[in-house]
């Protein structure tokens, strides 16, 4: 791979990069409070992301795809409405802590609507925060955002769910047989190249397929590697 | 450490070790799985945090507030809600933020059209929801939260 083609894959650490190094040209003393402003974020990323991934794998390992779209499901109704509020909003962390779960959650089956819930009400409506909020900015506006906010939600979940279907996010193409992985989803995580060479390997970092049509004594391998995939990139239909 | 954010360790923590007792072998195949998703997300998520330390540093949020105090209520607010979607600040340090603004005058129309963007919408993280949510996805949740975010303040404006 050239030099250029690496720094266009990966085009935004490559611009954050340039950037740091003209601010610490420019005013060093910038650069080092950038650099003890991230440090923070760091921080508290690292008290809640490696949680919420032993969470979500613990949560796609157990419970079962039915239930959760008995409970999340296109046809969970209010149940699905409210529940995808509560998960958002005794959550804790930034965001993108919501990504890794919310992408398992529509993989099994959880309507877009109630994605969009979780993801928004996870960034704006957290519970730990409502205190906070009452303090500096008086409960009567607490309140009153708070229930603008629940309504805004509810309405703009379901504009989103009227134009984006479960097909436009990654992961839902239909498969040809034999062994086929979703380059939109795969992480580039590479265990299925390591636990089986002989299947997959690893290009431009992400997983490609060396032998669509595995031996009979390798499908109890693939099966594990199939569940083990962090974003279930993996499929394999025989015919 | 919050009192939620411990909750979260502690009930995962439980749930592994019941898990561990059920089925040690699907238990170390989920944790895995999970340091797999970790590693994926990894570079994208350092790379995020080193953007937000940058903007932060080169537009604080204060002197924004200060420029947008400035001007007539309609484009404080789209230009509070601009700013708000760039930049990313955890929301115990936003409310304080917002709080010194209203105290300080700043009308709550554009004050709160700035909160929710700051939280909900963010241009530094549309790259990796992108790559997890599509494209589609993405721009049109990150655009009805933007409107949506406007929406809000200006009802919040009329109703208080």
């Amino acid at each position: 791979m050239t030099m250029i083609k690496k720094l266009k894959e990966n085009l935004f650490l490559t611009v954050v990069a340039v950037m740091y190094i003209a601010v610490f040209a420019i005013n060093p003393s910038m650069g080092s409070a950038s650099v003890k402003n991230s440090g923070y974020y760091i921080k508290e990323m690292l008290m809640i992301m490696p949680v919420i991934f032993i969470l979500t794998a613990l949560l796609d390992l157990w419970v079962p795809k039915e239930k959760i779209m008995q409970f999340l499901g296109r046809d969970a109704g209010a149940k699905g409405i409210f529940l995808s509020f509560v998960v958002g909003s005794i959550s804790a962390g930034p965001i993108y802590a919501a990504f890794p779960m919310c992408v398992m959650l529509h993989k099994k089956g959880a309507s877009i609507r109630n994605i969009v819930i979780i993801l928004s009400s996870w960034a704006v409506i957290k519970v730990p925060m409502l205190l906070n909020e009452a303090k500096f900015l008086g409960p009567k506006f607490m309140a009153i955002r708070w229930v603008l906010t629940v309504a805004a939600i509810l309405v703009f979940s379901w504009i989103s769910d009227k134009v984006i279907k479960d097909e436009d996010l990654p992961g839902e193409v239909l498969t040809k047989p034999g062994l086929h992985v979703n380059r939109d989803a795969c992480m580039g995580c590479s265990i299925c190249a390591n636990s089986a060479p002989a299947l997959f390997e690893m290009q431009d970092k992400k997983a490609i397929v060396k032998n669509a049509h595995p031996e009979e004594n390798d499908m109890a391998l693939l099966q594990t590697i199939i569940q083990e995939c962090p974003v279930h990139a993996i499929e394999y239909s025989e015919e | 450490m919050d009192i939620f954010t411990l909750a979260i360790w502690i009930g995962t923590l439980i749930f592994l070790a019941l898990s561990f007792a059920k089925d040690k072998v699907k238990t170390k195949q989920a944790l895995k799985m999970g340091l797999g998703m970790g590693k994926g997300m990894a570079g994208s998520v350092f790379t995020i945090i080193f953007a937000i330390g940058l903007i932060l540093t080169l537009l604080p949020p204060a002197e924004i507030a200060g420029y947008v105090g400035k001007q007539s209520v309609l484009l404080a607010t789209v230009v509070a809600a601009l700013f708000g979607t760039i930049t990313l600040v955890p929301a115990f340090i936003a409310f304080p933020l917002v709080g010194t603004l209203v105290d300080a005058g700043v009308s709550i129309v554009p004050s709160v059209a700035f909160l929710t963007t700051l939280t909900m919408v963010g241009v530094v993280t549309f790259p990796l929801e992108k790559k997890e949510f599509g494209i589609k996805f993405t721009a049109i949740r990150n655009g009805l939260s933007f409107l949506f975010a406007i929406v809000i303040a200006l009802v919040m404006g009329v109703i208080m």
